[in-house]
């Protein structure tokens, strides 16, 4: 049996909704940051199936993009994690608490 | 080669942040503020340059990604001034801020060329990669005084909120393209109708919303904004408040009106639900805020919200008036954030005790924050008034057809009616507050500040006054958008 486009859609959906809950329930910073890479993913690679199956190549370069972007984002999110971590010792959303009302 | 002419604006501001991010090298630190007036005026001469366009109908660039209409250059113009009020109140706050005050110019000037891309997005391609730029630079922004536990804060805060609602914007983007086949705005208006009864369609246009919302600031995405807008430095939350709420909003009406139109009846109630709420949302919670940056996080929820009222009437008259609204909010914004950034670098704080007796301190700040608050206030004559007079007036328009409106109408004119408790508050603590035992010398404010303080209070009264030449050029605007 060959995969179709609804197999590569279910796994891509589980895979965002897995990123989804992880940013969700997940207290590190870090973990909380990985989760959302995932959910990224999940977007690529529901891109590249669409792109397979409408049979153009749009999609896949949309996926560049993607990956460009988010590599530059990776680089800005843990510079601003490390910063936190030096400042407090700790990369968990409990200490980010010191704004309230 | 005609492309890259279209796109000068945006090439002139790239090229205006790399020049000073070289020069940022070899400059001696008592040149850095030489080296910002020298960004903000060559964005007054790029200001300037924006008129030489004159588009006939919509220009395409790039094989369609990029789009050149008076639409587009009204928002570019837009963008543009709150550059340089942005560039100027940096510039005059500089020895405050710790280091490195070139590449906060840079890092401005990058994400205003972001948002100047925004206002030509022709394609999800270029609306993502350019919503990116100016998500990714914000980020640095906000964090930028990193030894600041606040502003690290709001940065990681504004981090996490951020990159997860480009999670969402990017599958929805999916979404879209699988249900589509294509990535371009042209080829997506003219599909077939069956194409757009299209579930996935629908679902992925909702998770573009999100992502939109998001940087709209709008309920149920505006979570990040109060602490964001505490934590920030004052010039990026100004920045924040304007530039990429405007961001939001004009990928909004292009995304409505000229990508999917299918959207303007599906989205009406979603529209006109997520504009009550974020009215009643920010000016419920706006009403215990002692600190003034917060406070201004929570109205600028609210005037999410009365923009929304705009959009959502889905006619020529409702686009004009957010386009007026925002131009409103810019100076409105842009004149509270200066006296801010100042109270802050003299007192350390900004809560309403630490403006008390600002009227003896300094006059000119005094008077800028109380035309400021009037003007969010909504009192006539001011800027405030006349944009939520004419959102109002397009939403009794389009009562007669959809009588849902007539309750946003109602939420949004008590709305107005508690935002006047908590903005008074903020002038009664500037004239009648009681100072502490702190010296209260008077504050002695720098000329580039108290020169845009000066344009931003003029505006102000002039848009009130003389609305005419906005709202013409808005009309402009929103018939190249193919509204009638």
């Amino acid at each position: 049996m060959t995969p179709g486009l609804e197999h590569y859609l279910v796994v891509s959906l589980l895979l965002f909704a897995l990123g989804l809950l992880g940013v969700i329930i997940r207290r590190n910073l870090l973990v909380i940051y990985m989760s959302l890479e995932m959910m990224l993913n999940a977007a690529n690679l529901a891109l590249v199936a669409f792109s397979r199956f409408n049979n153009n190549l749009n999609g896949q370069v949309m996926v560049f993009f993607i990956i460009t972007v988010a590599a530059a984002e990776v680089a800005v999110g843990l510079a601003l994690i490390v910063a936190l971590y030096r400042q407090r010792q700790s990369a968990h959303v409990e200490d980010l608490a010191t704004m309230k009302l | 080669m005609n492309d890259l002419v279209l796109m000068g604006l945006e090439g002139a501001v790239l090229v205006t942040g790399l020049a000073v991010l070289l020069l940022d090298l070899w400059i001696t630190p008592d040149q850095r503020r030489l080296l910002g007036f020298g960004a903000i005026a060559t964005l007054g001469v790029i200001f300037c340059a924006s008129f030489a366009y004159l588009p006939d109908g919509t220009q395409y660039a790039f094989g369609g990604m990029y789009a050149l209409d008076e639409f587009a250059l009204y928002f570019k113009r837009f963008f543009l001034i709150a550059g340089m009020f942005v560039l100027l109140l940096s510039v005059g706050t500089s020895h405050a801020e710790e280091g490195g005050q070139g590449e906060y110019l840079s890092l401005s000037l990058f994400a205003l060329a972001g948002m100047m891309f925004c206002a030509s997005a022709a394609n999800l391609a270029l609306l993502f990669v350019s919503l990116e730029l100016v998500t990714v630079t914000f980020y640095v922004l906000v964090g930028f005084q990193r030894r600041r536990l606040a502003s690290l804060e709001a940065a990681i805060k504004y981090l996490i909120i951020g990159a997860l609602s480009s999670a969402f914007l990017v599958y929805g983007i999916a979404l879209i393209y699988g249900a589509t086949g294509t990535l371009d705005f042209r080829q997506l208006a003219s599909l077939p109708a069956a194409v757009m009864e299209s579930r996935i369609l629908w679902l992925g246009a909702l998770f573009l919303f999100v992502g939109l919302g998001f940087k709209m600031a709008a309920v149920p995405f505006q979570i990040w904004a109060p602490d964001v807008y505490q934590g920030a430095p004052p010039s990026t939350t100004a920045f924040l408040a304007v530039g990429s709420k405007a961001a939001g909003f004009v990928l909004l009406l292009r995304v409505l009106h000229q990508t999917l139109p299918v959207l303007e009846t599906r989205w009406l109630h979603l529209l006109m639900g997520v504009a009550g709420l974020s009215i009643a949302y920010g000016v419920l919670c706006a009403i215990p805020q002692r600190s003034l940056k917060r406070l201004l996080g929570y109205s600028s929820i609210a005037n999410a919200g009365y923009l929304l009222i705009g959009v959502a009437t889905l006619s020529a008259a409702g686009a004009t008036a957010a386009l007026y609204y925002l131009a409103g909010y810019l100076y409105t914004v842009l004149a509270a954030f200066i006296v801010i950034a100042v109270v802050l670098q003299h007192t350390g704080r900004d809560d309403f005790d630490s403006l008390a007796g600002l009227h003896q301190r300094s006059p000119l700040l005094a008077a800028g924050l109380t035309f400021a608050m009037v003007s969010l206030a909504g009192i006539p004559p001011l800027a405030g008034f006349f944009g939520k007079f004419l959102v109002l007036k397009a939403a009794l328009a389009a009562g007669a057809e959809h009588p849902g409106f007539y309750w946003l109408l109602g939420i949004a004119v008590v709305g107005v009616v508690i935002s006047l408790y908590y903005y008074f508050g903020v002038v009664r603590a500037v004239y009648w507050g009681t100072p502490g035992e702190q010296p209260a010398g008077p504050i002695r404010v720098e000329w580039p500040l108290q020169v845009a303080l000066y344009l931003a209070m003029v505006a102000i009264l002039w848009l009130g006054v003389m609305p005419n030449q906005i709202t013409n050029l808005a009309e402009l605007a929103v018939k190249s958008l193919g509204l009638r």
